[in-house]
C-alpha cells in the first residue's frame, strides 16, 4: 500500500514516452525530435526518406521493443512469485530452448537431412513458424509434466531439463551444419527487434494481449502466493488454476516474443527485481504495471544504445540487454538483505 | 467424556467428525495412520491436539482443511461437509497458522494481516472500508498496531507468530487452526501466545485448535485436550480429567518416562528404589530429581534435608555423612558406589 506508487508509475510512463521519441530519432540517420513531434501533428517530414525510415522501420521496431518489454517482464514476475525463486525468469520452463530448437531444425538441419527451408536471405515467417512450433511443443510437454507432478519445485527442474535437452540437440545440429547456416542460427539467437513489419506486429500484439489476460484474473492469487502455496490454498486460492494460468500466460507471452524476436536475454529476470527495488512493494496490483513500464523503459534504452548514431549497423540486442542485466543481477545478489527483500 | 456430561450445552460443533480413517494410498497399498477418529471442536474453546511425531496430526489437519481427504468418513464444518463446499467458502470458515516460514521478508505486518482478507475481496483484491476496519480491529485485538509498518524480516519470533495469528483472524472465520505456534519460542512468549489464543477463543467466540508438543503450556491454557495415539481412537476431554484419570500417560511411549501428576510435567520414571527423604517438600523434590537422573548412585537408607543452612544428612547402616550441596552428595555417593562395586568384584 505504497502511497507514492501512482506518482512513480506516472513518472515511468512519461519517461517511456520521452524515450520512445528518442528511440525513434536515434539511428544511423538522426531525425530531430521536433520533426517527429511535428509529424505527429500532421506536418510532413522535410525529407521523404525520413518518412520511410520512421514508418516502415523504426516505428514497428520500437513498438516491438515495447511489446517485448511488457511481455518478458510480466512472464518473469509471474515465474519468480510462483516458484518463489529470485532467479526464475521467462525461460525457466524451457520455452526459449524449444523455440531455439525449432529454428535450429529449420536453419541447420538442411545439411544433416538434405532439407532447404531457410535461405540465406531468410524468410522470417518460416522462422516464426518454427519457433512457435518449438515453444508450443515444449509448452505441451510442460503441460503434461504439470498434469503429472503437483510439486512446483519438480516442475521447475523438469523445465530446466527440457531446456538442457533442447540445447544439446541444438549443439548436435550445429556440429553437423554448414558455416553459413550456423551463422544464421547464431544471429537469430542474438535477438532482433527489427524484423517485425506492420503485418507481423498485429499478430504479435494480439498474442501479447492474449497472454496478459490470464494475469489480470490472477493478481490476487499471486499476492496470496507471497505467503507460500499452503497459505494461499488455505485462503481459498485455487492453486491448480493458478498454475495452469501461469503456464499458459508465460507460454504465450515468451513463446510469441521469442518466435518474433529471438530469445531476448535478462530483461525477464532483472526487471522484476528492479520494480521491487524502485517501487518498494510486493503487492502485485502495483508490481505488474510497474514491471511492465520498467520493462518498456529498459528495452527502449537498450534498443537505443544498440542503434546509436555514428554506427552503420546496430548491435545485437542481447549483447546490450546482457551488458545491462548481468551487472544488475550481480549487484542485487551481493546486497546484504537481498533474500529478505525478495 | 464429553458425551457423558449432562451439563454440556448441545450446540452444533464448529467441526464435527465421526469414525475418520486417516492415511495415504500408495503403490504399495494403504498406509493407515489412524482409524476411528471422532471429535467435536466447540465454539469458544481452546483445544490442544497432542501426540507423538508421525501419529497423523498433520494428516488430521489436512483432512479438516480439505487438502488430503480421509480414507473413510467426512469432516463437517458446522453442518457442511468440507468436501462439498468451495475453496472460498472453506477459507471463510477455517483460517490457519502453519509451521512453515513465510518466504517474503519484505512484506510489512500490515500487508501480511491485510492478506487475511483474500477470501472476502473481489478479483483484484482491493480492500473495502469494511475490510480495512476488520484489519484494524484484529491488529488491535492482538496488540500489534505499533508493528504495522515493520518488515517481517525485522520481527522477533514471538512478534512474527502474533502477526501470523492476526492474519488468520483477519480471515474472519469461526475456526482457527494453529500448527505448533509456540515451537522455537521462549517460555514467556509460549505462554503469551497461548493466553492470547485462549483470550480470542473466549472474547471472539472462536473455535481454536492448536497442535502442540508443549504439555505444560497445554495443561495451563487449554479447555480440551485431544490425545492422538498410533492407530487408536482420539482421546478427548478436559486436561484436568485426562491428567487425573491417567489418559495423558498414554502419550508416553515405552516405560522410561512418566508424568508427574501434581505438576503435569514429563519426567524420568522413578527408579525401582528411591531413598526415604525427610525434610521440606521443595527440597526433597530436587534431591529425588538428582536420584532419578543418576540411578547408579549408591543409596543411603535415609536422607534428612534441612533448610537454612542447607544441609543434607546421609544415613547408612554403618555411617553418617553430612554434605552442603547436591553436587557434593552426588560426588560422595558415586565414590561409595565404586568402592562397593570393587568390593563385590573382589
Amino acid at each position: 500500500m505504497n502511497k507514492l506508487t501512482p506518482y512513480k508509475l506516472l513518472i515511468c510512463l512519461i519517461l517511456c514516452l520521452l524515450l520512445w521519441l528518442v528511440n525513434l530519432s536515434l539511428g544511423s540517420v538522426s531525425i530531430p525530435v521536433e520533426h517527429l513531434l511535428q509529424r505527429l501533428l500532421g506536418i510532413p517530414f522535410p525529407r521523404s526518406s525520413w518518412e520511410i525510415i520512421v514508418m516502415e522501420y523504426r516505428l514497428p521496431k520500437s513498438l516491438t521493443a515495447i511489446l517485448a518489454g511488457i511481455a518478458l517482464t510480466i512472464s518473469g514476475l509471474q515465474m519468480q512469485t510462483f516458484f518463489r525463486n529470485p532467479l526464475a525468469g521467462p525461460y525457466v520452463l524451457g520455452i526459449s530452448s524449444g523455440a531455439g530448437l525449432g529454428v535450429a531444425l529449420l536453419s541447420m538441419a538442411g545439411t544433416a537431412f538434405g532439407w532447404q527451408f531457410m535461405q540465406a536471405s531468410g524468410s522470417y515467417w518460416s522462422a516464426i513458424a518454427a519457433a512457435s512450433l518449438g515453444s508450443i511443443g515444449v509448452l505441451v510437454l510442460m503441460g503434461l509434466a504439470a498434469w503429472k507432478v503437483r510439486d512446483s519445485m519438480t516442475l521447475l527442474i523438469v523445465g530446466l531439463m527440457f531446456g538442457s535437452a533442447a540445447s544439446s540437440l541444438i549443439t548436435l545440429l550445429a556440429y553437423f551444419s554448414a558455416a553459413e547456416e550456423l551463422k544464421l542460427f547464431t544471429i537469430w539467437s542474438m535477438g532482433n527487434l527489427g524484423s517485425t513489419g506492420w503485418e507481423k506486429l498485429g499478430l504479435l500484439s494480439g498474442a501479447v494481449l492474449l497472454g496478459i489476460l490470464p494475469v489480470l484474473t490472477s493478481v490476487k492469487a499471486y499476492n496470496a502466493m507471497l505467503l507460500g502455496e499452503n497459505y494461499a490454498v488455505s485462503m481459498g486460492i485455487n492453486f491448480q488454476r493458478l498454475r495452469w494460468s501461469m503456464i499458459l500466460s508465460t507460454g504465450i507471452l515468451t513463446g510469441s516474443i521469442t518466435a518474433f524476436c529471438g530469445p531476448i536475454a535478462f530483461i525477464g529476470i532483472a526487471v522484476p527485481h528492479l520494480a521491487r527495488l524502485l517501487f518498494k512493494t510486493n503487492n502485485h496490483t502495483q508490481l505488474f504495471p510497474a514491471a511492465a513500464l520498467l520493462g518498456v523503459l529498459v528495452l527502449l534504452v537498450c534498443d537505443s544504445i544498440s542503434q546509436l548514431p555514428g554506427m552503420a549497423t546496430s548491435l545485437p540486442i542481447n549483447a546490450v540487454t546482457t551488458a545491462f542485466g548481468a551487472p544488475l543481477i550481480i549487484w542485487l545478489i551481493m546486497r546484504r538483505n537481498f533474500s529478505e527483500e525478495f | 467424556m464429553d458425551s457423558e456430561n449432562k451439563w454440556h450445552k448441545q450446540e452444533t460443533p464448529a467441526i464435527h467428525a465421526a469414525g475418520l480413517d486417516l492415511g495415504y494410498r500408495s503403490a504399495q497399498g494403504l498406509n493407515l495412520l489412524a482409524s476411528g477418529i471422532s471429535f467435536d471442536l466447540q465454539q469458544g474453546e481452546l483445544t490442544c491436539l497432542m501426540g507423538p511425531n508421525g501419529v497423523g496430526k498433520s494428516t488430521l489437519l489436512k483432512a479438516i482443511m480439505d487438502q488430503h481427504p480421509p480414507i473413510k468418513g467426512a469432516v463437517f464444518l458446522g453442518k457442511e461437509n468440507v468436501r462439498e463446499i468451495s475453496d472460498k467458502e472453506r477459507a471463510k470458515k477455517v483460517a490457519v497458522v502453519l509451521t512453515e516460514k513465510i518466504p517474503s521478508g519484505a512484506m510489512t505486518v500490515l500487508e501480511l494481516v491485510a492478506l487475511g482478507r483474500v477470501p472476502h475481496t473481489g478479483w483484484w483484491g482491493r480492500l473495502s472500508p469494511q475490510d480495512q476496519s476488520v484489519v484494524n480491529k484484529v491488529m488491535d485485538m492482538t496488540n500489534i498496531k505499533d508493528l504495522a509498518g515493520k518488515k517481517l524480516a525485522a520481527l522477533s519470533d514471538g512478534q512474527r507468530q502474533t502477526a501470523l495469528i492476526a492474519r488468520a483472524l483477519a480471515q474472519d472465520s469461526p475456526i482457527l487452526i494453529l500448527d505448533e505456534p509456540t515451537a522455537h519460542l521462549d517460555l514467556t512468549n509460549r505462554f503469551e501466545i497461548m493466553y492470547l489464543l485462549r483470550d480470542l477463543a473466549k472474547r471472539a467466540a472462536k473455535a481454536i485448535l492448536v497442535v502442540t508438543h508443549d504439555l505444560e503450556v497445554a495443561m495451563e491454557t487449554a479447555d480440551k485436550l485431544w490425545i492422538m495415539e498410533a492407530r487408536k481412537p482420539l482421546l478427548t476431554g478436559s486436561p484436568e480429567d485426562l491428567m487425573i484419570q491417567g489418559g495423558i500417560q498414554n502419550m508416553l511411549p515405552g516405560n522410561k518416562w512418566q508424568i508427574d501428576a501434581a505438576s503435569g510435567k514429563i519426567r524420568l520414571k522413578d527408579p525401582a528404589r528411591l531413598p526415604v527423604i525427610d525434610g521440606p517438600a521443595h527440597l526433597s523434590h530436587w534431591i529425588r530429581n538428582a536420584f532419578r537422573k543418576n540411578p547408579e548412585l549408591s543409596q543411603p537408607e535415609r536422607i534428612v534435608v534441612s533448610d537454612q543452612p542447607f544441609r543434607i544428612l546421609l544415613v547408612f547402616a554403618d555411617r553418617k555423612e553430612e554434605v552442603n550441596s547436591i553436587a557434593e552428595m552426588i560426588g560422595f555417593l558415586r565414590q561409595r558406589a565404586k568402592k562397593n562395586n570393587s568390593k563385590t568384584t573382589r
